[in-house]
């Protein structure tokens, strides 16, 4: 983004004892944009791309998305270990993980649906449903908990207009409580989609959600 | 430059580069001393490796302290099987925040430790574990790791040497029992995440069979500084079972928070009261958990002597962990800070180990029992009791982990369980 | 490296203060097994892999610093092992108050109440009083597909369904689901158990009554049921199984453990087909033919009747039609006396087969076969001479027309035209319903089912197993191999009529090598395989 000191709420700890743009914090002038095959093999089966807009009836996968499934594949021993990578793929493009998507991952590794219905329903982050374009994750745990994380939560949750886990009406926003983000000693730490935003307080809250609505009106279609 | 709250008493050594946007590109981790240590171990051979770590003392950071030379010893030293490193960048311990800061500061530190690692027990491949929230931190990390393959570090052949050493990322999808090692190799493999009986340990089945190791992050990351300075070097700092330095990730009531890089055997309230610039609003102390949410909670009297390091921390009837002290001054709820946590470790529970299964949810239940204000003393005794049926009775810890506060919390602060049951009046407002 | 000679040898160590001696590479819990002493376990099952997972294996090790699974944790030399110390005994009682904490406790409506895991170590080692104030949680129950139900509330979450499936079935159609006090097993949607031949094994394994069989389903208490070691009928596998019979019908056939054969397994064919069994329209009393009509008759008479036209037609040209549902005991009596009468001409049986066979893929032993019928083998060895298609019909040329001794064991002869044995100077047909193909007959004498009566089968590895009688016969029918032994006694007059069916088989060694040095002590309940097929390497198929 631009040069200028980044205020919060942003990132951790920004006390103004120093002088840190928010690109040099998250790193974004280098890491840059990801080529869209993923680069090398090596890291493609991590990349975070995040799409603002997604398609559950996207195919699994086609052009770019087929090369980053293949380099996948290259870098393990045993074709099931490439079900996490493929499941995160699979949700970059649809949002979320439905039935027929596990159905079709399953077939693309030779795994039983049922194997994969297993693991997509052990982890968190594989969305069972269709969440809103800016999944908001309040940490509540401890050390978020004893900084005010509740009032946090309950602040976002008031000006969303919606109830835990729901989506807005207008389709923009999914607020969850998360649990721990490793983000301790900045709290509130809120994860939004790919970016955390740490130090957030309850009043600043409607400032991230107009950041948001800003970023969406300006049709930016991917965060790091 | 500089990064939040920096004090003179720190020895940095991991977190030199923290807040340095220079020290995240390949060149300029080379300016500031990097890949000396991987060029150095290439040259001394495998063996000489393990023995510098082994000389070192240096024990594992993740939570069990386990020496990691010795970690790397048991691995079989036929090269005819895969063996595997993984670092476990699943870092989810509630009040811990070192690992992300190590790779999203100083990428490279941590790639050249996996490569010293990676070379010392003879692995051809390392996975490196991320957890998947660590979007950014994933990205930065690839990028150092493109970097790393086109200038040779990494591949086939590193630095001339001979030896193949590939890298892959691998992102988790949110379960803090990954962070388990077992646990971990299950999810590596594309299974749900659960611990597995030991033995056969990892280095004799790991991940897909094969023998492995898994090392933490911030252990690693040590591992590129003694690779470069040598075992004695890191041994200035510590004590003699404790050596070196280890990040403290201080959270909770304090008005400086933030990863501090201290020598082992720092006293703890010296951390609190001047590195970290006291308890907020000259508040008093009235608990620590020092060493993440798993360990026994310590009431303010037991911090006034106590140094952290493993054996500090155990003498004051807690433990070191991850060195993730969290901070709770008078104004903290202890009921239901302990009610948070119990919820944690239910909702990540596995559900393998029937007392973990039904214990970890039963005992949230209680708790929140007592919360809402309709407790009864006999409560106690029965979280008490199945806190301890849920101890050492497990494939891996994570009961154990809600025990440890859940009794540590009764014997310190009965007086804040009893005033909810008795009275109905709730201690502390955080 | 004495650890290694250990593990090829033996090794002795102490479980409860007796001292043990067991292979090496043994674990804790089997070794307790050995001397009778019952480790609790739900995860655990000798056929499948072990996660030790439901931690109610726990046991003391000395010198270890906390207790071991008994069901992962190796024997070695010296150990000194406590299953009964007080901190076993707590953990236990501990584990067992965990599995209360959700359980619905329903055991009055629940199927596998009095054979169920949970109930008996409760009952034995359990608090007196739940603890839990908080409510239960509820999943309510889930079609799985095929026979199969689940009912989320009582499972201990053992796994061992899943792991069947995926290390025995091959086919990994359950999984957890979830995780943490939220995990079920389940299926995957609506995808469930239908299909897959040999899910039924997942009821057995069931340590409690999470999974049950819907055809089982509120039929019987489990203290009701007689079970009765037998082997399954449905195809030339020859299980080794279980049959559960309460007033006196069957309710249910289970595998019994037999690793030459089936493991601890069978298919869901053999374990549903045996409805045939409880059939009502039984053949109850010995029938003969007056001037026109068939007619009751008492044994004796027509016993006598038989045996007077036998040795006048002594000599004669003889057809016989045998059934491969039949034991050797009552074949090889028919193929004996058909000798002693005259000529055989005819010694035939039909048997169905199906297209293809279905093996279960983790145990590649058991085969659901071709043969669908269980002594077909035996059949061969005792000199009948396989005929007809795959449906067990035709083939019977024109025996229809025989105008010698005719005599029919088994075979319905569904296929026949009315005129067939019309022709025949005697026809008996041995039966257990009543059949077209009877109405030519002179007798119509009733035997019994397999089920009725003891006996054994050759399977299709060529191994010879007992079963035992399980139901009482209808009527006054009787086993074959008794009414003709009888009749064959008579004839040869010599030996008494075999009395027993031990008897019957000791003498199958007379006319029938193949089963010579054989006895019912030396096949025991696992069977044997037969000797001589042993040594010509003979095994599988049937010609």
């Amino acid at each position: 983004m631009n040069g200028a000191p980044f205020r919060n709420p942003g990132w951790a700890g920004n006390t103004g004892e120093f002088e840190l743009n928010e690109a040099d914090v998250r790193g974004m002038d280098y890491a840059g944009e990801r080529p869209l095959d993923g680069g090398h093999p090596a890291v493609s089966p991590s990349v975070p791309y995040l799409l603002t807009e997604k398609d559950p009836s996207a195919p699994l996968f086609e052009g770019p998305y087929r090369e980053r499934f293949q380099k996948i594949r290259s870098r393990y021993p045993t074709t099931q270990a490439a079900l996490l990578p493929v499941l995160n793929l699979a949700q970059e493009l649809r949002g979320h993980i439905s039935p027929r998507t596990m159905d079709e991952v399953a077939g693309l590794l030779g795994l039983s649906p049922a194997h994969v219905r297993g693991v997509v329903s052990f982890y968190t982050m594989y969305n069972k449903r269709p969440i809103g374009r800016f999944l908001i994750q309040v940490c509540t745990n401890i050390s978020c908990n004893l900084c005010g994380a509740e009032e946090v939560l309950a602040a976002f949750l008031e000006h969303t207009h919606t109830e835990l886990g729901e989506t807005s009406a207008d389709g923009n926003f999914t607020v969850v409580e998360a649990e721990c983000l490793a983000a301790c000693g900045f709290p509130t730490c809120v994860q939004i989609n790919s970016r955390y935003f740490e130090d957030v307080k309850a009043k600043e809250v409607p400032d991230v959600l107009a950041r948001l609505k800003g970023e969406l009106d300006d049709g930016a279609s991917r965060h790091l | 430059m500089a990064y939040p709250y920096r004090h003179e008493k720190e020895v940095r050594i991991l977190s030199e580069g923290f807040g340095d946007p220079g020290a995240r590109t390949l060149p300029g981790w080379r300016e500031r001393g990097g890949y000396k240590g991987l060029a150095r171990v290439l040259e001394i051979g495998r063996d000489k490796t393990i023995d510098e770590v082994k000389a070192s003392g240096l024990r594992g950071r993740g939570g069990a302290g386990f020496p990691t030379g010795l970690k790397w010893s048991f691995m079989p030293k036929d090269a005819r099987r895969p063996h595997y490193l993984l670092c476990n960048a699943d870092e989810s311990e509630p009040g811990t925040f070192k690992d992300r800061e190590i790779i999203r500061w100083t990428p490279h530190q941590l790639i050249e430790g996996c490569l010293v690692g990676a070379y010392a027990i003879g692995a051809e491949h390392c996975y490196i574990y991320l957890r998947g929230e660590f979007f950014e931190t994933t990205a930065i990390l690839a990028r150092a790791v493109e970097e790393a393959y086109e200038a040779g570090l990494a591949g086939r052949d590193i630095l001339g040497s001979g030896a193949d050493i590939d890298i892959t990322l691998h992102v988790g999808a949110g379960a803090y029992i990954c962070g388990e090692e077992t646990g971990l190799m299950s999810s590596l493999e594309g299974r749900r995440g659960e611990p597995r009986v030991k033995p056969p340990f990892p280095a004799a089945a790991g991940a897909f069979g094969m023998p492995t190791t898994i090392n933490n992050v911030e252990t690693l990351a040590a591992v590129a500084h003694i690779a470069r300075h040598g075992g004695e070097w890191y041994r200035q700092w510590g004590t003699k079972r404790s050596p070196g330095t280890k990040l403290f990730c201080v959270s909770g009531h304090v008005n400086k928070p933030g990863n501090y890089e201290l020598p082992l055997g720092f006293p703890l309230m010296e951390l609190i009261e001047d590195v970290c610039g006291g308890v907020r609003g000259g508040n008093a102390l009235k608990a620590v958990i020092p060493g993440g949410s798993s360990v026994p909670i310590m009431s303010a009297g037991d911090c006034k002597t106590c140094t952290l390091d493993y054996e500090g921390l155990e003498a004051c009837g807690s433990m070191l962990g991850c060195a993730s002290v969290i901070v709770m001054d008078e104004t903290a709820d202890i009921v239901k800070q302990v009610w948070r946590m119990a919820h944690f470790y239910a909702h990540e529970s596995c559900g393998q180990c029937t007392p973990c299964r039904e214990g970890t949810a039963w005992a949230t239940r209680i708790l929140r029992r007592i919360e809402d204000g309709r407790g009864t003393e006999e409560d106690l005794d029965t979280l008490l009791q199945i806190s301890d049926q849920m101890t050492g009775t497990t494939i891996c810890v994570l009961s154990d982990s809600l025990a440890a506060p859940v009794i540590s919390s009764i014997r310190k602060f009965r007086d804040d369980y009893l005033a909810l049951i008795r009275r109905g009046e709730r201690v502390g407002t955080a | 490296m004495p650890d290694n000679r250990q593990d090829a040898e033996t090794v002795t160590l102490t479980i409860d203060g007796q001292e043990v001696t067991v292979p090496g590479g043994t674990s804790l819990l089997r070794a307790a097994e050995s001397l009778g002493t019952l480790v609790p376990h739900y995860c655990y099952h000798p056929g499948l892999s072990a996660p030790a997972q439901c931690r109610i294996c726990l046991v003391e090790v000395e010198g270890a610093p906390k207790l071991q699974p008994a069901c992962v944790t190796m024997a070695r030399d010296g150990q000194v092992v406590r299953t009964d110390s007080s901190e076993a005994v707590k953990m236990r009682k501990g584990v067992l108050e965990f599995y209360l904490v959700n359980h619905p406790l329903d055991c009055p409506i629940c199927d596998m109440s009095g054979e169920c895991k949970l109930q008996d170590y409760v009952f034995v080692e359990g608090r007196e009083r739940g603890r839990g104030r908080e409510p239960k949680r509820v999943f309510g129950r889930d079609d799985f597909g095929g026979d199969v139900l689940y009912y989320g509330d009582r499972c201990v979450m053992c796994t061992r369904c899943v792991r069947f499936m995926d290390e025995v079935a091959r086919d990994s159609r359950l999984t957890v689901v979830e995780r943490g006090s939220r995990a079920v097993i389940d299926t995957f949607f609506e995808r469930g158990l239908e299909g897959a031949s040999f899910a039924g094994n997942v009821v057995d394994i069931c340590p409690v009554g999470a999974l049950v069989s819907k055809d089982f389903l509120h039929k019987a208490r489990a203290w009701d049921l007689d079970h009765t070691p037998s082997v399954c009928s449905s195809c030339s596998q020859g299980c080794n199984i279980e049959v559960h019979v309460r007033d006196n019908l069957v309710q249910r056939l289970k595998p019994r453990e037999n690793q030459e054969v089936n493991g601890h397994w069978m298919c869901d064919y053999g374990r549903g087909n045996f409805e045939w069994l409880n059939r009502p329209d039984r053949l109850e009393t010995p029938l003969a033919r007056g001037k026109s009509k068939l007619r009751p008759a008492e044994w004796t008479e027509v016993l006598e009747d038989v045996f007077a036209r036998l040795v006048k037609l002594q000599g004669r040209d003889v057809g016989v039609v045998g059934s491969a549902f039949w034991s050797n005991e009552g074949l090889g009596t028919l193929a004996s006396l058909a000798r002693s009468v005259g000529t055989v001409s005819y010694c035939v049986f039909r048997s169905p087969r199906a297209d293809d066979e279905d093996p279960l893929p983790g145990f590649p032993r058991l085969i659901r076969r071709r043969d669908l019928a269980p002594n077909v083998e035996g059949a061969a060895l005792l000199g009948f001479q396989r005929t007809g298609d795959d449906d067990g019909f035709g083939g019977l040329g024109d025996l229809a027309k025989h105008d010698g001794v005719l005599v029919v064991l088994g075979d319905e002869l569904g296929d026949q035209g009315e005129d067939f044995g019309a022709e025949a100077r005697l026809f008996v047909y041995l039966g257990t319903t009543d059949s077209p193909a009877a109405r030519n007959a002179h007798f119509v004498l009733p035997v019994t089912t397999f089920a009725e009566q003891e006996g054994s089968f050759v399977n299709a590895q060529g191994r010879v197993q007992r079963f035992q009688t399980a139901l009482r016969a209808p009527g006054v029918a009787r086993p074959a191999w008794m009414i003709l032994g009888a009749l064959l006694a008579a004839l040869r007059k010599e030996a008494p009529a075999p009395r027993r069916a031990e008897d019957a088989f000791s003498a199958l060694a007379q006319d029938h090598p193949a089963f010579s040095g054989l006895s019912y002590a030396d096949l025991g309940s696992a069977g044997v395989e037969m000797p001589s097929l042993a040594e010509m390497g003979t095994t599988g198929e049937s010609p």
